[in-house]
């Protein structure tokens, strides 16, 4: 599973997860280097949240397998220790302040409350600490989203779609949030449609189209030259 | 112990539990005290009389209204994790789901059997008090001990129902509004036009537990209420806990199959 020097810390092996009639992933095979910022693109419907919903045991896979560290999410013995995710952002108890929200998480996951004002001071979030999440903007709860991800101060972050609801000025720090975080060897997968971006952010990039795989590697192999658009483009076939 | 933990902050930290032990306290009280010019009236038809032990009991029984609080409670518990969607932060922290359900399920049964037995103790006291004033017979003796110890067992169960509900019915508005039309129409309904099947669904297994000993006949409309052929006490609340058993298992096997968004 882990060889020296190339270490994987996420693997998806031939997952296929159907619903009914439809085939949301299509035997994807794909693996995340530890370390780096791999970018999950595709668009709308490729089978992306679907994937990521798999890995982490939301989704039963109808065969195959989605591996963090080289076993199914759910025999983690301390997930939030290992993973951290960002899956919808509007998953807070609206009744609850911000800190009531995290609280109830470290309770769950046996982790220290001393960590929350700390993280809502690294999202920029002290000032709502203890305001309740119903009046919470888009930005905002993807911030908050951000600081439960990191509460177990896990080594893996899986990030759906994390820019969603991110002004300009808040894309640009989440750019650089993220980068810091790979400085301290934290491995990030990281699913987005906003190709300009990722291209700014991402060491690795795994491309599916129609839950199938399409193309994966260093974004410089993978791009060829072109942008990640262009190449986005050309690889799923609806380039002009 | 730490999902536990987590779970009962999650009650604690929400007004609405608060706001609900209160609607429930007002109404063991107020539907104990309102009771008294309707038990009045049926003493006018020699039907049932405050100077008699049974009478008395029969408004005090009326303490135990509030048990559907505890199975909204319940009901609550789970669905709000739809609703909020934060059922993925829940598995998220604790994947392996059956331990998520156990414990919402012992959550809920604390919380939907102290908050029973705070709504039955307070409609127990407002119904002394209101009956101090007035010139009636003295209740039997056991029905204190017994009607708490009822209310325990009936909130515990109703509170693991609504946790079973909430997981059919992942809507809360519709699970709350189902769980309602169901316990305070269609099963007193079935109780009263079928006692043969209805003394063994959950509102005449709740008569039962109350050993009132009623045979009341509306001429008017054609039905009435005749305890006499329901179930002794403990036999009613282990059915009751049978109930709360199977729902349990229900809550368990709807969690664990469904894809979680």
């Amino acid at each position: 599973m882990s060889t020296e020097g190339n270490k994987t810390s996420i693997e998806f092996r031939n997952l296929v997860k159907k619903y009914k009639d439809v085939t949301a992933v299509n035997g994807l095979s794909a693996q995340i280097e530890t370390g780096k910022i791999t970018g999950f693109v595709g668009p709308n419907g490729a089978g992306k949240s679907t994937a990521l919903r798999c890995l982490l045991g939301l989704a039963e896979n109808t065969s195959g397998e989605a591996l963090i560290d080289g076993a199914p999410y759910a025999s983690l013995s301390s997930p939030l220790t290992k993973v951290g995710a960002v899956l919808d952002s509007s998953g807070f108890n609206q009744a609850l302040t911000a800190h009531q929200n995290l609280a109830v998480i470290c309770a769950a996951a046996g982790i220290s409350t001393n960590r929350i004002d700390e993280l809502l001071a690294l999202v920029e979030l002290s000032h709502a600490r203890n305001k309740r999440t119903k009046g919470f903007s888009l930005g905002m709860k993807q911030r908050l989203s951000l600081a439960v991800a990191l509460l177990g101060d896990p080594e893996i972050l899986v990030l759906d779609e994390p820019a969603n609801g991110l002004d300009p000025i808040g894309i640009a720090w989440l750019r650089d949030f993220l980068r810091a975080l790979a400085n301290q060897g934290k491995t990030i997968l990281v699913s987005s449609h906003q190709l300009a971006e990722m291209q700014h952010t991402v060491d690795d990039v795994i491309i599916i189209n129609h839950g199938t795989l399409v193309a994966t590697g260093p974004i410089s192999e993978v791009t060829g030259g072109q942008s990640l658009e262009e190449a986005f483009l050309r690889l799923i076939g609806a380039g002009a | 112990m730490n999902l536990l933990k987590s779970e009962l902050l999650k009650l604690i930290y929400q007004r609405r539990t608060w706001g609900l032990l209160v609607a429930a306290v007002l109404l063991g009280i107020v539907a104990t005290v309102a009771s008294l010019p309707a038990i009045e009236r049926l003493g006018g038809n020699q039907l049932l009389a405050l100077n008699t032990a049974d009478g008395v009991d029969a408004i005090y029984a009326k303490a135990l209204g509030g048990y559907i609080f505890a199975l909204i409670i319940g009901v609550t518990i789970m669905s709000s994790e739809f609703h909020q969607h934060t059922a993925i932060a829940t598995f998220l922290a604790t994947p392996k789901r059956i331990r998520v359900v156990s414990t919402k399920v012992i959550v809920a049964a604390i919380a939907g059997g102290l908050m029973n037995v705070i709504s039955a103790g307070a409609g127990l006291i407002g119904g002394k008090l209101a009956l101090s004033t007035m010139k009636v017979a003295q209740p039997h003796s056991y029905i204190f001990v017994n009607y708490v110890l009822a209310a325990l067992v009936i909130g515990v169960v109703m509170g693991i129902m609504g946790v079973a509900v909430g997981t059919l019915i992942r809507n809360q508005m519709a699970a709350v509004t189902s769980s309602l039309i169901w316990f305070m129409l269609i099963d007193r309904l079935l109780a009263a036009f079928w006692p043969e099947g209805g003394k063994y669904l959950p509102s005449g297994l709740i008569t039962a537990m109350m050993n009132l000993h009623l045979n009341i006949q509306d001429k008017a409309i054609g039905f009435g209420l005749n305890t006499a052929d329901y179930l002794d006490p403990i036999p009613a609340a282990g059915l009751m806990l049978v109930y709360g058993l199977v729902f349990t298992v229900i809550a368990v096997f709807t969690t664990l199959r469904r894809d979680i968004d």
